[in-house]
């Protein structure tokens, strides 16, 4: 497994890499998944356009706004060990662990799984739970898409070819909140066949499922039923509802259970 | 204190550990070039055409007419083969598996030959695949073997208890996957082939069958070998590909495979589907055993083919005094990549086939299994079982102790859990046939070993380095040993069946002797000081030996997700006398690993098409350190008769009990058996049907 011939291009601004992504161009980032895609012949693009060398898109800061801005190159390694990020967005580093193995995560950027969007990753169900504006920059300018629009099917997102994700923005969570990540995977940091992540504080409730469909999805009945008192048992099986595979809808609900009974719910 | 018997830590490492070892993959030859071969995309298909533009460097079957034979046809003694079946070098006219080489192209690099074999163009005229083995038209192989009145025990017999039972493909998943070098040496006329293998001999017999050639004019070389667990028991077919092409075109050609190549191309292990009767007197007495075994063997058959089913039907008398025995095994013809040993080779299932059994007729008989087990097991060594094979030595019952005392208090069933406790036995062969060993004491008082048998993983360079050093009484540090070479080590058998120590070892300690003897009355060194070195060799011989082993585990099975725990697995193993038990633990660890794969996720999964649709390790679930669950082990060691260090072989002990023990488990949770792999959502549909 070696991969066909492209070209190869490490600008160092974003311009430069916007100037040259496009239909045949893909942007390398971590590489974890684009990779063993090349290897396999599977991905073809004309040109690689590595932006390991580019400035400005490392970063990992809480702005003054409260929100967590994850740069296009922050690695899973930097996101999971950060203090700051574990205080105020914990359900990251409740995912980061289950996501490949630790030499995966050293390379592997978070910005990067999201583009890519397999839908057995961790960090799009995340994102939706977490309800993350993508921001998307392509050389007309830029646009922040939600993730409720963002994540569309089985590695399909809304960004066009000539667009990059720059960064990910993660809102502050509600006063209280508490958050919860169970998948189920046949074997550690392999793909996981379901998954659940939950964000719960008062008055506030977000179920994001992994394995119910070719992208990530919201649980709203299971949410609603969880604000309005119900327990989480309850609110489980609503989730796992969404789900027609008898023994995947079983896991999915004890998987949701264990992810509200971790944020105390 | 001995040296036999010590926990010496692997010599080996520093150096592999450091990334200082020497694989296929590191060696690069002057003028080399690099091979990809065009892997057939169906199961089964007749081949139209092989056509690709002018500047390709291919070869096909066309290519290699009257250049090559196929591999060779070998199977155990009294089996019924189809010597039609040897596996083409490359695809002649039709394939019979996907992944089969049906043309190879040659390049500067292994990239550029990857992209040059895209350009290949292939018409194929697709056929129906033959998949399942029950259904095969066609067999392989067919061998039975009938002893003592079976028919009349099972007509007197108060109980007649049937199982059956059915085990997966497994892929061995090296580490380090196969390739091969072949340089010509237009001065000599001869052949050196660099191979990715589990020693020099086996390939270097089928290359110079498949060059019709003499053996002397091939050399073999095998550096350092990255993990095989029998799926390099020989050379691969391509190998013999690069031979031709470098002798034609009078250059190396290298070929290092990449894991889907390793996936779709290397033999397999398992395969086999089993139904077992046991007739049983009112005491619980067995009284005989009947098996017919159906073994997937693929689509064609490899000099080791045949090997593993022929195993298993052999052990179906297991741990137990049966006086009555009749085994039958259809090795059916698949279209799929061909079957071979994998780490226990026939020894696990058998045990996971009789095992299921014996729980069945503890079941239906209303006997604790372990008490069943315990009327019957075998109790006076050395014990020609009904089939043939004669166990050497052994404690089985303590083993059985063992394993049940270290296993503890089983999990209780409850709203939220099925739970269940599993034993299982095991007998297995080890051994047997010859090798060979040759030493040198050099006059400084270095001792050059050099040996037949050769490592991929096991620490012979520890291992045989204690024996010598222990028997000629020199320090280990003075032991240095060769392998591999075949135009430097002496013809051997080889690195396969947990043979290493119970075989290689006692070879060098004949060896050692032959050199003590020669110089007698002095003492060696003296000898080699004053003659500028003593040389001596020797050729050891033996009957089989048998290890044997007691397994327990308890599992909790979540009863709303069907997600299995095993909560603890107990593994007893008698490979005699022990050299090395920090080796012998790693031994017994890793083939733990390896069975427990085999019960928790591991199976290489054909479409009805024949496609493998889990040629990745992102499709096929290796274990991993998170997944082991706590071990309680003990060692027996009664040592064999047969051989002057009492050993056995602890390779394959791990592989081997762990899947029927806890194959039991969950039948013992379930209510119900259940074939592996114990997957969650298998689990589940039973609990929830």
């Amino acid at each position: 497994v070696k991969p066909p011939p492209f070209a190869y291009e490490a600008p160092r601004s974003v311009e430069a890499v916007l100037a040259l992504l496009g239909e045949d161009a893909r942007p390398l980032a971590g590489g974890q998944s684009l990779v063993p895609m090349l290897n396999f012949r599977v991905a073809r693009p004309a040109m690689l356009v590595d932006l390991n060398r580019v400035e400005g898109l490392s970063h990992l800061r809480v702005d003054d706004d409260g929100a967590l801005r994850i740069g296009a190159l922050a690695r899973h390694a930097e996101v999971e060990r950060w203090e700051a990020v574990a205080r105020g967005w914990p359900l990251l580093r409740q995912a980061l662990r289950h996501v490949g193995h630790a030499p995966i995560r050293a390379r592997g950027t978070v910005a990067g799984s999201c583009a890519h969007a397999d839908p057995a990753a961790e960090l799009p169900v995340c994102m939706r739970a977490l309800d993350a504006r993508m921001h998307v920059r392509s050389h007309s300018g830029t646009r922040v898409v939600a993730a409720a629009d963002f994540f569309l099917s089985h590695l399909t997102t809304a960004m066009r070819p000539d667009e990059l994700l720059v960064e990910i923005e993660l809102p502050p969570l509600p006063a209280g909140a508490r958050t919860g990540f169970a998948e189920h995977a046949r074997t550690h940091g392999d793909w996981a066949d379901a998954g659940a992540a939950v964000v719960v504080a008062p008055g506030h409730a977000a179920i994001a499922l992994l394995g119910a469909g070719p992208a990530p999805v919201r649980a709203p009945d299971a949410e609603a039923a969880l604000r309005d008192g119900a327990p989480r048992q309850d609110a489980a099986r609503l989730a796992g509802a969404l789900i027609s595979d008898p023994w995947k809808r079983a896991m999915t609900t004890a998987l949701v259970e264990r992810a509200l009974a971790e944020a105390g719910a | 204190m001995s040296l036999i018997g010590a926990p010496v830590p692997r010599r080996e490492d520093d150096r592999i550990l450091r990334g200082r070892g020497r694989f296929l993959d590191d060696i690069d030859r002057p003028r080399q070039l690099h091979a990809a071969f065009v892997r057939s995309p169906f199961a089964r298909a007749r081949i139209e055409a092989v056509r690709a533009p002018e500047a390709v460097t291919l070869f096909t079957a066309s290519d290699l007419s009257g250049r090559v034979r196929p591999f060779p046809v070998a199977g155990p003694p009294g089996a019924e083969l189809d010597e039609s079946a040897g596996h083409p070098v490359l695809a002649d006219g039709e394939v019979r598996y996907a992944g089969q080489p049906v043309a190879m192209v040659l390049a500067e690099s292994r990239a550029l030959a990857e992209d040059a074999a895209e350009l290949v163009e292939v018409d194929y005229d697709p056929l129906d695949a033959v998949v399942s083995p029950r259904d095969a038209p066609e067999a392989l192989m067919r061998w039975a073997k009938s002893a003592g009145d079976v028919d009349g025990a099972f007509a007197a017999a108060a109980h007649v208890v049937a199982s059956r039972g059915a085990l997966p493909r497994l892929v061995a998943v090296p580490m380090e996957t196969r390739g091969a070098i072949a340089e010509p040496d237009p001065e000599t006329g001869g052949l050196t082939v660099w191979v990715s293998s589990q020693d020099s001999h086996r390939p270097l017999a089928q290359l110079a069958h498949v060059l019709d050639r003499p053996d002397e004019r091939i050399r073999v070389i095998v550096p350092d070998v990255g993990g095989a667990f029998g799926s390099k028991g020989g050379a691969p077919v391509e190998a013999a590909a690069l031979a031709v092409a470098a002798e034609q075109l009078g250059r190396p050609v290298k070929w290092a495979e990449d894991r889907l190549e390793n996936f779709l191309g290397a033999y397999q292990g398992r395969g086999v589907e089993a139904e077992v009767e046991l007739a049983l007197d009112d005491a619980g007495t067995i009284l005989a055993v009947r098996a017919r075994l159906w073994a997937d063997l693929g689509a064609y058959l490899l000099p080791s083919t045949a090997i593993p089913p022929h195993t298993a039907a052999m052990l179906m008398c297991g741990a137990y005094a049966i006086p009555a025995a009749a085994v039958e095994v259809i090795g059916a013809r698949t279209d799929k990549v061909p079957t071979g040993p994998y780490r226990g080779a026939g020894r696990p299932e058998a045990a996971f086939f009789l095992e299921r059994a014996v729980d069945e007729a503890a079941r239906v008989l209303g006997i604790d299994p372990v008490e069943l087990r315990r009327r019957n097991l075998v109790r006076a060594w050395p014990y020609e079982t009904a089939l043939g094979w004669t166990y050497d030595s052994g404690d089985y019952e303590r083993c059985l102790d063992m394993a049940v005392e270290l296993l503890g208090d089983p999990p209780v069933a409850d709203e939220r859990y099925a739970a269940g406790t599993g034993v299982a036995m095991y007998v297995e062969r080890a051994g047997g046939m010859w090798e060979s060993a040759d030493v040198t004491l050099e006059p400084g008082g270095r001792l050059v070993v050099r040996s037949g048998s050769s490592p991929h993983g096991q620490g012979h360079e520890t291992t045989f380095a204690q024996i010598a050093a222990e028997r000629l009484g020199i320090g280990i540090e003075d032991v240095v040993l060769c392998f591999g070479d075949s135009a430097v080590v002496p013809r051997g058998v080889g690195t396969f069946a947990s043979r290493s120590v119970a075989m290689g070892g006692s070879a060098i300690v004949q060896a050692i002797d032959a050199l003590i003897e020669r110089a007698a009355p002095e003492s060696p060194l003296a000898v080699a000081a004053r003659e500028g070195g003593l040389h001596a060799s020797a050729r050891f011989e033996s009957p089989m030996v048998f290890g044997s082993g007691a397994y327990a585990a308890s599992v909790r099975i979540d009863r709303a997700t069907g997600e299995l725990e095993i909560v603890a697995l107990a593994g007893v193993d008698d490979a005699g006398r022990i050299v090395n038990p920090l080796l012998a633990h790693g031994q017994v660890v890793g083939g733990i690993a390896q069975g427990l794969g085999e019960c928790l996720s591991e199976a290489a999964e054909h479409d009805e098409s024949g496609q493998l649709t889990n040629a990745t390790l992102a499709d096929y679930s290796l274990l991993t350190a998170a997944e082991m669950p706590p071990l309680r082990l003990g060692i027996v060691e009664s040592p064999s008769p047969y051989n002057p260090l009492g050993a056995k072989g602890i390779g394959e002990g791990g592989a081997i009990g762990s899947l029927p023990a806890v194959a039991n488990a969950v039948a013992a949770a379930l209510g119900v058996a259940v074939d592996p792999p114990f997957t969650d959502a298998t689990l589940w549909r039973v609990l929830h049907r």
